[in-house]
Parts: C-alpha cells; structure tokens; sequence
C-alpha cells in the first residue's frame, strides 16, 4: 500500500511564510480532504508536495522517494500529479493535445495514444470534441478535460485543487463521482475543498488548515463530533 | 503598374525573409518571456558566415544556410540556461535585468564584429546572384525569389515541428503556461535552452539570405532588431501567427517607401507605422494566438 507523506513543510512565497510546518499522510485508495478558509494555505501545500514551489522546511515522500529534493517536471514520473487550482487545461491547445501534454512523461507514445483513446470513452463530452480548443469547452467539460489528462500517466495519486470549484450542482456531484471512482482503482487522491457538504460523505480522512497550520485531523465521524470545530470551520454543515 | 507589381512583390519576397526570424522571436518570447535585443546580432552572424562560406572556403553561399543552423544553434544553445537564469532569478525585476542581457549581448556582438571584420560591407555570393527571372512585365531577382522559398520552407518546417511533434506540442504549451507545462513532465530549462537555439539558429539561416539580398556589415543589425520589434508590436508579443502577417506588411511599406520615396526613409516610415498602431491599439491589431 502506497502512501503519501508531508513531512512538516514549511513554505511561502519570497520573504513570507505561508505554511508553517504543516504534516499530513495520503493512503492510496483513500480520499484524503483538506478543507480551511480561503487564504490559508491549501493551495500553497499542495504545490509544495507536488513540487511545484520549493519547500524551505520538511520534505514530501511518496513511500521512500523523497519527491522534495526533484525538480518539478520529475514528481509526475514518480506517480503523482497535481491538478492545479481552476483545472490548468492550456485554453489554446485542443482537447486531445491537452490529454497528450498528459501523457508527456510516458516515452511510449503509442502507449499514451492507446491510454487516451481509453480513457476518452469513459467521457464522452470530451470525446465529441477532441479538436476543440479546450478554451471554448464549457466550465464543467473544461473541469473533465483536466481530471482525465490527470490520469493519462496512470498516477499512483492526484493532488486536486479545487475540483469542483464553479461547476453547477449537478457538475459537482458527476465530479466528486468520478473522483471516487479512481479509488476504486487504487488511486490514492488528496483534495482540498470549498464544497465541504458534498466533499465530506465520500472523504476517507480528512484535515484542516487556518492560517498555514494544521486545525484538525480525523475521519469525517470524529469532525462531526467536534461541534467546535465544525460551527468554526464547517459552517454547521 | 509594372513598376507598383514589382515593388509588392519585392516587398513580399523580402517580408517572407522577416518572417522567419519573427516567428522566432515571437516564440522565444513566448517561452522565455524575453525580447531579445540581439535578434539583428544573430541575423549579421549569419550574414557573415555567408560571405566567408564563399570567401574562405569557395563554396556557394547558400551552402552557408544549414551551417549557419548548427553554428549559431549551439552558441544560443549555451546562451539559453544564462537567459533563463537571469529571466528568473529573484532579483527585483528580472524581466528588465533580462532585456538588459540581451542588449548587452547585442552590443557584444556588435562590437566584436566591428573590431574582428571591421566597417566593410560584405556580400553573400550564390549561384543565383545577379540573375533575374521577368514573369511578363514583372522583373524579379532571381536571389530574392530563392530566399522566399528558402524561408517557407524555414517557417514551415518551424510550423511542422510546433503542430506535428511531442516536443512541438511541449512548446506550444510552455508558451501558453509554463507552471502547468512543469507539472505535466516538462523540464522548462531545458526546453528554454533548445528554443532560443532554435531560434539563434533559425535567425542566423535568415541572415544568410539577407546577406544574399542586400549585404551585411556589423551596423546593419540594429535595423533587424527593429525589424523584429515593429513586427513583434504589431502582431502582439508572443503572438506567432500575427508574425507572418506583420512581416509581409513590413516587407511592403519598406519596398514602396523605397521605391516611391526614397529609401532613406523606410525606417521612418516604419515607426510612423508602429506609432499609428499603439495609438489605435496598444495591444497590437494582429493578435492571434501561437
Ligand atoms: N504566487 C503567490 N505569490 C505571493 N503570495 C501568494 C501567491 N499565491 C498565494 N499567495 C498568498 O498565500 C496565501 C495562501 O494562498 P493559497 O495557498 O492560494 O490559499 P488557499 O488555497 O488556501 O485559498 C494567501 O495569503 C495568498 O495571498
Ligand atoms: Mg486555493
């Protein structure tokens, strides 16, 4: 069993400190939630395990890989991928050349060729329209587009920034569906969240953040039980 | 008549030449997000390679075309990881610290050749030169319609790359968001590196064939940069689609200025025409994406 492993990290941007020395474990198979009010920090740790912004303190491991000392464009060729906050498809590229850029760590192009073709079916609003500039896709096929070029190689866990952030009711559910699908493959996912009330029946585990440090940590059962923590953070949901 | 069907299509030939060093530009920008103040450098490198093909080792100056390429290439091969590095560094404005390199850069160049080949004009000598081709009333250097086609070739042989490769495709999506682009695998040192070689490579092939149409001499580069520049706010920063457009319309109001005015004053007619376009648009009137 795979796991993926924030180990203290401290990070920011310049001079100023974001994430003061936050610590938290992701199960393959499992989903793993961070919730926290806007501004906290999420997005910023999640791009510090992804690799995506230098860590100043503590190192994120994936089993034994300490992905903290690679450089960003090598993280995705250990089996983790980070989809960035808003999706992070390219509006000018087309639909299937965004699913390629996916696969562009795997060198057996036909390999990923053959991924993307099934992978493709299972969604079929792509499928209609693999040589539309995905800047035209509408905002819940455009949130698709970057879920599946997620899974183009084949990750061991996705980092999810806000997956779900502007879609209509209906979107988000299809949305956090899919998600849960993937554990059932063995994907291992850590997700931060806004849309706490559909996000919180199908976490595994779940954190929260305020202010770059970690608030809470347990299963959805013991945040319920925690009317302080949830009349703070959760809005009584 | 004759003589305006002769002048467009001079101006043509000649913007097709532009072109190919503009897309260039206009991709480097887009990856590395620097304006390159010594593109007209790497187009007089290429010019002088040219002559001395001919003058030192006898051979046709169209032999000097893929040399050029491979030369010029490497040396921005090496120069990319310094632009790179100076692109984004933590200094406080590094996009300025990076135009600053690239203009000393420029007058490096420049010096350097004005000291190692001094104040001569040089021509690029091809089988070609001289030689004319009448197509009815219309007389056309045969030289110019060479270098056209030479630089369609050049430019879609770019475009097949860009459109038709994985590494195309890393590009193209580097240009768009190089944050996303990282995530997805691609190192973007590395990928600068190969464009401004590319790009240093392809700059010095159109020096060739400028060298081949007109002549060269250590002085003639700050006209290309300028060149690159009107094409460049014309056609929007980064844009490379508006930069064949915008270079076809600069090669026509440089041939009719010359021929109907004097050609004195196309550099004057060319910032009339930039200062026009950033009054009516500032975001330039071509933009179009990569
Ligand atoms: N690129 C950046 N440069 C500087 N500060 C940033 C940057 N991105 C985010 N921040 C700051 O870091 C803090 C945390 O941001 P973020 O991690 O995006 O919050 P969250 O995802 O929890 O809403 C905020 O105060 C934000 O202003
Ligand atoms: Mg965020």
């Amino acid at each position: 069993m795979s796991t993926l492993a924030a180990d203290t990290i401290v990070t920011g941007y310049g001079k100023q400190e974001i994430v003061h020395g936050v610590s938290l474990a992701a199960e393959a198979g499992k989903i793993t939630c961070i919730f926290g009010p806007n501004g906290c920090g999420k997005s910023t740790l999640l791009k510090a395990i992804a690799g995506a912004l230098p860590v100043w303190g503590g190192a994120a491991r994936l089993d034994d890989t300490v992905l903290s000392n690679l450089p960003v464009h090598e993280v995705v060729r250990q089996g983790l991928v980070l989809m960035p906050q808003g999706g992070g498809v390219f509006p000018r590229l087309t639909v299937m050349e965004n699913l390629r850029m996916g696969g562009y760590a795997i060198a057996d192009k036909r390999l990923v060729e053959a991924r993307i073709e099934a992978l493709i079916e299972q969604y079929p609003s792509l499928a209609r329209r693999r040589r539309t500039l995905a800047g035209a896709l509408s905002g819940g096929e455009q949130a698709m587009l970057s879920l599946a070029r997620a899974l183009v190689s084949e990750p061991r866990f996705i980092l999810l920034d806000e997956p779900s952030a502007g879609l209509s009711p209906a979107m988000v559910l299809e949305t956090l569906e899919r998600i849960t699908t993937l554990t059932r493959q063995g994907i291992g996912i850590l997700m931060v969240e806004q849309n706490i009330r559909e996000a919180m029946p199908i976490a595994d585990r779940l954190y929260i953040l305020a202010a770059g440090e970690k608030r809470f940590e347990g299963s959805p059962a013991d945040v319920r039980d925690d009317r302080q923590i949830m009349d703070i953070y959760m809005g009584g949901a | 008549m004759d003589l305006f069907l002769q002048t467009l299509l001079n101006g043509l030939l000649i913007g097709g030449v532009i072109a190919t060093f503009t897309i260039a530009f206009q991709l480097t920008f887009g990856v590395l997000h620097v304006i390159d103040f010594a593109v007209g450098g790497w187009v007089v490198l290429g010019g002088y390679l040219g002559y001395y093909v001919t003058a030192l080792l006898g051979l046709d100056g169209f032999a000097a075309i893929p040399l050029a390429f491979v030369l010029f290439g490497a040396l921005g091969y090496l120069i990319g990881p310094v632009l790179y590095n100076v692109r984004n560094s933590r200094t406080a404005r590094p996009e300025l610290m990076a135009l600053a390199l690239t203009f000393g850069l420029f007058t490096l160049l420049r010096g350097g050749m004005l000291t190692a080949w001094g104040f001569n004009t040089r021509n690029v000598t091809t089988f070609l030169s001289g030689e004319s081709l009448a197509v009815g009333p219309v007389i056309v250097p045969l030289i110019r319609v060479a270098a056209a086609v030479f630089a369609a070739a050049i430019a879609g042989g770019l475009f097949l790359f860009l459109y038709r490769t994985r590494y195309g495709l890393a590009i193209r999506a580097t240009a768009e968001n190089c944050h996303n682009a990282a995530l997805m695998g691609v190192n973007i040192r590395r990928l600068s590196a190969n464009v401004y070689g590319l790009y240093a490579g392809i700059t010095a092939m159109a020096g060739v064939l400028m060298g081949a149409i007109y002549s060269v001499n250590p002085e003639v580069g700050l006209r290309y940069t300028l060149f690159a520049f009107f094409v460049a706010v014309l056609a929007g920063l980064g844009s490379v689609g508006g930069a064949v457009a915008a270079a076809l319309m600069l090669g026509v109001i440089e041939a009719f200025v010359s021929t109907y005015v004097g050609s004195s004053y196309s550099l004057l007619a060319i910032f009339a025409t930039l200062f026009v376009v950033l009054l009516v648009s500032p975001k330039g009137i071509l933009r179009r994406g990569l």
